[in-house]
């Protein structure tokens, strides 16, 4: 046997550092999801764990029962319609907001001198290394009703009384926005500093001016960078959980807090699962746009 | 220096053209230091002019200044009467091609060609026969839908001048408009250039390093050098007549010798130096005087080569063939002098083979003829 055929059967290390990651999804990833899934067809019952096996062998019968209750239930039960809106919603605002403020601050830091730029970048990120949960926390301090911000404009004489904000859905938007901003400052940075300044120069020759040039050329050229941002704070905003529950009020519904509900509160597992994998099957329709997206700019490239 | 500038703005000989681009004394400083100084030029109506210089001559500068990308920090610039200084880019009546072309990447050559004449609301009809006449005069019609990167460099050149012209601007400025182009299609977009901008009539300034482009393309050229104006003429006047050693040095390659003026009559002057034993024999009048230190210029092709010695008394110098370069055309001996200097003489190819065998380390004799030199006084 050949040094060739002995490569066959015991693959190189390419596969070596493909098939680590790929296990470790396949453990973590997949085979989590395969059970959700399963889980989401089966009946609540009161046994450990709390659901019926799907698939039963009984008789000489091998039978698979699917329940479909749980998803009729979602689609029936306003509850649920009105979580899953009221979720792609703020996560929808947010990430538009987000877009407002971060396309600035991403522009301004392209156009900085390197030596600057980095310390800006640097303060972009810097929060980051803070536990999330601390910094959510720390927006509690912040709009309390004796909080910072309520005890500084009362102090400037600007309110007199204590302005509501904290459990209210301003709060969660208010979180949401600070905690995924560099999300999206990120990427528009990255796609800002690449742009050519001279297509700008060319556009001013040709008699755009500075804000025509900005629409018709800056604009369009980091379209790419805008959708890989609004992702990035789209998806993980809509199944958040952590910020609607800390700051906002019992009036701020996400389906993140559903989801926790029927899990831990009515300890309805199926039901969950149900909620999550219909939760997952939304945020697949923006990334498949996403990739659609990202392959026709490859063709158009190629071609 | 003044009697040089002087003709290098060409006000007095000039004076009956139109002066159509008048840069008048332009200076542009950045944090102190002087990129382009006290700049005056004339430009004539329908001329393509180059500015040619190396890197960091200021000729860059000069031409961001015309776009108004910067803005002088004194002098004025007047294009066919108005004064341009406090115009915006995108207000000036001068459209720009740019190096390595800024082509809108998100953009067919359609809409690059078209934009334009959008941003100058023009009606779509309007826009689509012009764009329409602009992609047959660069002969793309059939590339219209294609997006810049589909294009080979040529096609990008052409697109970027189809869109620089489709505005119809009093001036177009062309920036290094070969650098990003492989030398065998240089030459030939060269030519191609050249005849679109004057098919089209539009007056026109370059910028280049390269000196054979500039000597291809333009009508005039102003060698220019640490932001001063060296020279202004025709490609052949500057070749020929180098205004002084920077010119000389420049444009081709050139023998330089220090000399001295020993007699200067009206119709004659001649030369010592110690680098040949002979003199050096002018046969016209120059503004010198007797005893003046002068460089003397003299292009390698002017210089005759052979084994016997000429019959002229001056104008000739005896050495060693030191090297010989082969250039394919042509062959540059270069030949050691008893006295160190080392002279360059091109010969052809075809007479170099039908010569005596003329080889490494033979004893040779070199001459030229009365008007082949040019004395240099600065």
């Amino acid at each position: 046997m050949n040094a060739r055929a002995l490569k066959r059967f015991f693959p190189g290390g390419r596969w070596a550092v493909i098939a680590v990651p790929f296990l470790w999804l396949l453990l973590f990833f997949a085979i989590p999801f395969l059970i959700v899934l399963k889980i989401s067809f089966s009946r609540l019952a009161i046994a450990m764990p709390p659901y019926t096996p799907i698939v039963e062998y009984v008789d000489k019968a091998l039978t698979l029962r699917l329940n479909l209750g749980n998803y009729v239930a979602l689609f029936t039960d306003s509850q649920y319609v009105v979580a899953y809106l009221s979720s792609i919603r703020i996560a929808a605002v947010s990430t538009l907001l987000c877009l407002l403020i971060g396309y600035p601050m991403a522009y301004f830091i392209a156009r900085m001198k390197p030596s600057t730029r980095n310390i800006a970048l640097m303060a972009v990120v810097l929060p980051s290394w803070i536990s999330f949960l601390l910094r959510v926390y720390a927006w509690v301090g912040i709009l309390d009703a004796n909080g910072i911000l309520n005890r500084a404009l009362m102090g400037l004489g600007v309110i007199d009384a204590p302005l509501r904000i904290l459990y209210t859905p301003l709060a969660a938007y208010i979180g949401i926005v600070y905690c995924y901003l560099p999300f999206m400052v990120l990427p528009l940075y990255a796609n800002l500093v690449k742009l050519d300044l001279r297509l700008l120069e060319a556009a001013y020759d040709l008699g755009a001016k500075p804000w025509q040039a900005f629409l018709r050329i800056t604009l369009p050229l980091s379209r790419a960078g805008i959708v890989a941002g609004c992702m990035l704070v789209m998806i993980p905003a809509v199944g958040e959980f952590v910020i609607p529950e800390m700051l906002g009020g019992p009036d701020t519904l996400m389906i993140g807090r559903v989801l926790w509900g029927e899990f831990f509160n009515n300890r309805d597992w199926p039901a969950a699962s149900a909620v999550a994998i219909v939760m997952l099957l939304l945020l697949m329709v923006p990334i498949l746009v996403f990739n659609r997206y990202q392959q026709k700019e490859m063709e158009g490239r190629l071609t | 220096m003044a009697a040089i500038n002087e003709r290098a703005n060409g006000f007095p000989a000039e004076a009956g053209s139109e002066r159509y681009l008048r840069i008048e004394g332009v200076r542009k400083e950045f944090d102190g230091f002087v990129a382009v100084d006290d700049v005056s030029l004339d430009i004539r109506k329908g001329e393509i002019f180059a500015l040619l210089g190396g890197s960091g001559s200021g000729k860059s500068t000069l031409l961001r200044c015309l776009a108004g990308f910067e803005r002088p920090t004194k002098g004025k610039i007047v294009l066919d009467g108005e004064v341009m200084n406090d115009l915006p880019p995108y207000e000036r009546p001068i459209n720009m091609m740019f190096q390595s072309y800024a082509l809108f990447p998100h953009m067919t050559v359609e809409q690059n060609i078209a934009f334009g004449l959008k941003q100058d609301g023009l009606a779509k009809d309007a826009i689509r026969r012009r764009v329409g006449e602009m992609l047959e005069m660069v002969q793309l019609e059939k590339l219209a839908k294609r997006k810049p990167h589909q294009l080979s460099g040529g096609q990008q050149q052409r697109v970027a001048l189809a869109r620089s012209l489709a505005k119809g601007p009093k001036l177009l400025l062309l920036d290094e408009p070969m650098g990003a182009l492989d030398k065998k299609l240089r030459s030939r977009m060269q030519l191609e250039l050249v005849n679109i901008i004057e098919t089209s009539g539009v007056t026109c300034v370059m910028v280049t390093h390269d000196q054979e482009e500039a000597m291809t393309m333009a009508t005039r050229i102003a060698l220019i050098d640490q932001g001063w104006i060296q020279q202004v003429g025709t490609p052949d006047e500057i070749y020929e007549q180098p205004g002084n050693r920077f010119a000389a040095g420049f444009i081709g390659s050139v023998n330089l010798v220090e000399a001295t003026i020993d007699e200067d009559e009206p119709d004659y002057v001649t030369l010592r130096t110690p680098a040949f034993d002979a003199p050096i024999h002018i046969g016209h009048g120059i503004t010198g005087f007797e005893g003046q230190q002068v460089s003397f210029a003299l292009r390698p092709e002017k210089l005759g080569i052979g084994k016997a010695e000429p019959e002229q008394p001056h104008n000739k110098a005896h050495g060693t063939i030191e090297d010989i370069a082969y250039f394919g055309s042509h062959s540059v001996y270069h030949v050691r002098l008893p006295s160190g200097i080392k002279l360059m003489a091109n010969f052809t190819n075809q007479q170099r083979w039908a010569s005596e065998g003329m080889t490494w380390g033979d004893q040779v004799w070199l001459w030229w003829g009365d008007n082949d030199g040019v004395v240099l006084t600065s």
